[in-house]
């Protein structure tokens, strides 16, 4: 017996770029319908060039754009598998009034514009209640829907600033370093679902529908309660430590056999140092009655680092994660990139989303969901729509359209399936 | 008509979890409105022994990371490895919604407290089990860390500068990250019982959580991409700090006025992205020296003016400072017995409104009695009895 959690719900997606259709995609994957909607005019930015330069080609499928290159490019197909895509000239008075009608068959709305861009459209939240007094409305926006800077924008990156998470980033003692990764963006992604249920409990309670406000800023900061507290309790601002630890050591990452191979270790009590000693075999070094208790061999770490260097230098990464956990001590591989993807823990949990392709003939692995639930499993994931894949079946199927309205729809401007943006930063 | 319970009000969670990840996830729970009643064994959440501590002195009450993760919850005291503790327990589950744990897989079953075993007497009983590696697969009895987790995800991996070391992203962000995960993962389960009656178990493991900040690279990798590398930041020094700076096309000739040279508008060096990308070198140069003699904060506000996005490096201090958390008031002050009233990070999200609920985080056992005698009827003397037994 496979049910999803979420069968029934539809939820209108007009998130664009990370968080938001992080958001959706995982959602789809939990059983609800998610309709995502673009302009074709514009598109999700992270469709890229409508003919991408050379240097982009490896962002696509077997280093090939192929006919479509919008449809296939990792940053758009990576986030919007198990959503239906349709398009939607939202600034034409045609659109809007298609939005509201989809709005009224729609449980939900999830939008992670600046905050006026709704507002601008004549589609803010009293309009939208009005179509559908019913609906939940998330907006996940970088700033929140109020503020002074309701209307600024962010990327992953600057998220990561402005919130605070950068401050402490960096080699101990020396400038704040940004993560590369834009690590905010599934973080608030993640949490708009919990957000969007609770919005839901709210309907079951009250019968009525609600907003719910989301700063994707105040979420990053919400991650970094202890430096605050830090702060507030002893006035100390926190800065770059590097791969070291506020009280335990040793603590950091050490260098493997191989180019640029590492694996991180973590020694947070007596009995962890006992089995790192253990794992080494013991050496003379190790039994200094200079390291005997924890304060000592934090302040005597780079004493520590040295040899325990020398020693992980002489294995593999995995070797020394396998022999240090043996001994009963916090140890992890540096893995990298693709590595991930075939390591055996995550595979044998069934993390991945394994998905053949047909344009190049190949399977590949895209990310599942992080979830296990002992009565309502995953739904297996489809690909991303291509632009305004799914018009017909939406405006037709779900709204009553007959061929010809769509057809108008289509001749005015209002829907297409073809790109009429020519380059799009991202 | 009597006040509808209104978002998780009508929830009482059994938060057993302890560190990190599970009691933010509980926190979360308990600040949407539900009853968290945290079981800490007699010595307290293990987090209650981890700095930051008021005045650098440890204690239990002093540890700023339990003060923040454990806000809006009651504390009981309870050893499960006594037949009394674990029986006290089971009668709290049968209460319960939802069950919080962080133990080491195969624990809650040792006590005859697994999953089948609770739900029997209350099969809409939600249980999150929430760990660094999850219930099943070959690192399921690994030990782990912040560290540990970073660099299995392939998190840490490409951050850091390119001659040096994989750096670990500051403070516990993954291990954060799996709670906010898990809060959502429980919003899930409740959707479905609330639709069913169904109860169910969650699996949550960190290494899990922390791989989804993979999707992107990857894909890029599967694709013919190389893995992602460590880079340097493109962070310019400012008076007061450091900041990001990218400028939109439309805001260039705006931004040369702003920094006192027109001429650039006009130099070929720079005439569109194309250009500045080619000539970014030069152009550092020359925003460089320009920031160098800025404040941070207002650079910030005087790019996203003319729509172009910038993005300073605020520390804890400057958060404070921020106009925008200061107009929502973000930080909502908290009394405590040791620490008196301190501002805390508030909500990370509100629905229709309603205020984010944040009392302080309960003394170790200060709910005892309350939790014991009136929610499981246990008078006065049965108390002292488990008292003496070890149970409490």
């Amino acid at each position: 017996m496979s049910r999803q959690a979420l069968s029934g719900l539809r939820i209108l997606d007009l998130t664009q770029v990370a968080a938001g259709p992080y958001s959706t995609f995982t959602l789809g994957f939990l059983g609800a319908e998610i309709i995502k909607v673009e302009s074709h005019k514009r598109g999700d930015s992270t469709r890229g060039h409508v003919v991408p330069p050379p240097h982009q080609f490896f962002t696509y499928p077997d280093g090939k754009p192929g006919p479509r290159p919008w449809d296939q490019r990792a940053d758009y197909v990576q986030r919007n598998r198990n959503k239906l895509g349709v398009t939607l000239d939202l600034t034409m008075p045609e659109g809007k009034a298609v939005f509201l009608r989809l709005v009224e068959r729609c449980d939900a709305l999830m939008e992670n514009f600046r905050a006026a861009v709704m507002e601008r459209w004549g589609l803010d939240f009293a309009t939208l209640l009005k179509a559908n007094p019913r609906l939940v409305y998330l907006k996940m926006s970088s700033q929140g829907n109020t503020g002074p800077e309701r209307n600024y924008g962010s990327l992953g990156y600057t998220m990561e600033n402005i919130a605070g998470l950068t401050s402490m980033t960096g080699y101990e003692g020396e400038r704040p370093l940004m993560t590369n990764e834009t690590y905010p963006d599934p973080v608030a992604g993640t949490l708009g679902i919990g957000g969007l249920l609770l919005g839901f409990r709210y309907l079951r309670q009250t019968g009525k529908g609600c907003f719910i406000d989301m700063s994707q800023r105040e979420v990053t900061t919400g991650l970094l309660g202890d430096a605050v507290m830090d702060y507030t309790m002893n006035g100390r601002i926190a800065g770059t430590m590097g791969n070291r630890h506020r009280a335990a050591a040793p603590h950091g990452v050490y260098p493997c056999a191989g180019d640029d191979e590492w694996v991180a270790i973590a020694v947070e009590n007596d009995a962890q140092w006992a089995g790192l000693c253990r794992a080494l075999g013991d050496p003379a070094w190790a039994h200094d009655p200079r390291f005997a208790d924890a304060a000592a061999r934090w302040r005597l770490q780079a004493d520590i680092d040295r040899p325990l260097g020398e020693w992980t230098r002489r294995l593999t990464k995995h070797d020394a994660m396998e022999r240090l956990q043996a001994a009963g001590v916090p140890a992890g591989a540096m893995l990298k990139g693709k590595e991930v993807i075939h390591d055996p823990h995550l595979t044998e949990r069934d993390f991945w989303d394994w998905n053949y392709t047909p344009a190049v003939g190949r399977a590949y692995a895209y990310v599942g969901i992080a979830w296990h639930y002992s009565k309502t499993p995953r739904r297996a994931g489809f690909p991303a729509p291509a632009l305004g894949e799914h018009n017909h079946q939406v405006f037709g199927g779900l709204l009553g359209m007959t061929e010809d309205e769509i057809a108008e729809l289509e001749r005015k401007g209002v829907i297409g399936t073809e790109p009429e943006w020519k380059t799009t930063p991202v | 008509m009597p006040d509808a319970p209104l978002l998780l009000s009508d929830l009482t969670v059994l938060d057993l979890s302890q560190g990190i990840s599970g009691p933010y996830c509980a926190k979360l729970l308990a600040g949407f409105g539900a009853r968290v009643i945290k079981v800490e064994p007699s010595r307290g959440d293990y987090a209650r022994g981890m700095g930051p501590f008021l005045g650098d002195l440890p204690g239990p009450e002093r540890s700023g990371l339990f003060l923040y993760l454990n806000t809006s919850k009651e504390s009981v005291t309870l050893n499960l490895d006594t037949p009394g503790g674990a029986s006290l327990l089971r009668r709290l589950a049968a209460q319960a919604d939802i069950i919080i744990e962080s133990f080491p897989p195969g624990q809650m079953e040792a006590w005859g407290l697994g999953h089948e075993s609770l739900a029997g007497a209350n099969p809409g009983l939600v249980h999150a089990s929430i760990t660094p590696f999850g219930q099943t697969g070959p690192y399921a009895h690994y030990l782990s860390s912040e560290i540990v987790i970073q660099a299995l995800s392939a998190l840490q991996y490409p951050v850091g500068l390119p001659d040096r070391e994989p750096l670990k992203i500051g403070g516990s962000p993954t291990l954060m990250t799996t709670g906010v995960s898990a809060f959502s993962a429980v919003m899930v389960a409740l959707h479905f019982r609330d639709l069913t009656g169904e109860g169910q178990h969650l699996d949550i493991s960190a290494i899990e959580c922390a791989a989804v900040s993979q999707i992107h690279a990857s894909v890029h990798a599967q694709f013919g991409g190389d893995n992602p590398m460590r880079r340097d930041s493109q962070l310019s020094r400012t008076k007061d700090g450091w900041i990001n700076v990218g400028i939109q096309d439309s805001s260039w000739v705006e931004f040369c006025d702003l920094i006192g040279q027109p001429e650039l508008a006009w130099d070929e060096r720079f005439l569109d992205m194309a250009a500045r990308r080619k000539n970014a070198k030069p152009l550092v140069e020359i925003l460089d020296v320009w920031l160098a003699d800025q404040e941070k904060e207002r650079v910030y506000h005087q790019l996203q003016a003319m729509r172009s996005i910038a993005g300073p490096v605020l520390t804890v201090a400057d958060l404070f400072e921020s106009p925008q958390y200061q107009a929502r008031a973000f930080f909502k002050t908290v009394d405590h017995p040791t620490t008196g009233p301190l501002p805390y990070p508030g909500a990370p999200f509100t629905v229709a409104g309603i205020p984010w609920r944040m009392e302080r985080a309960p003394l170790l056992g200060e709910h005892n009695e309350q939790v014991l005698c009136g929610g499981l009827g246990l008078t006065p003397p049965d108390l002292a009895r488990l008292r003496e037994a070890g149970a409490l």
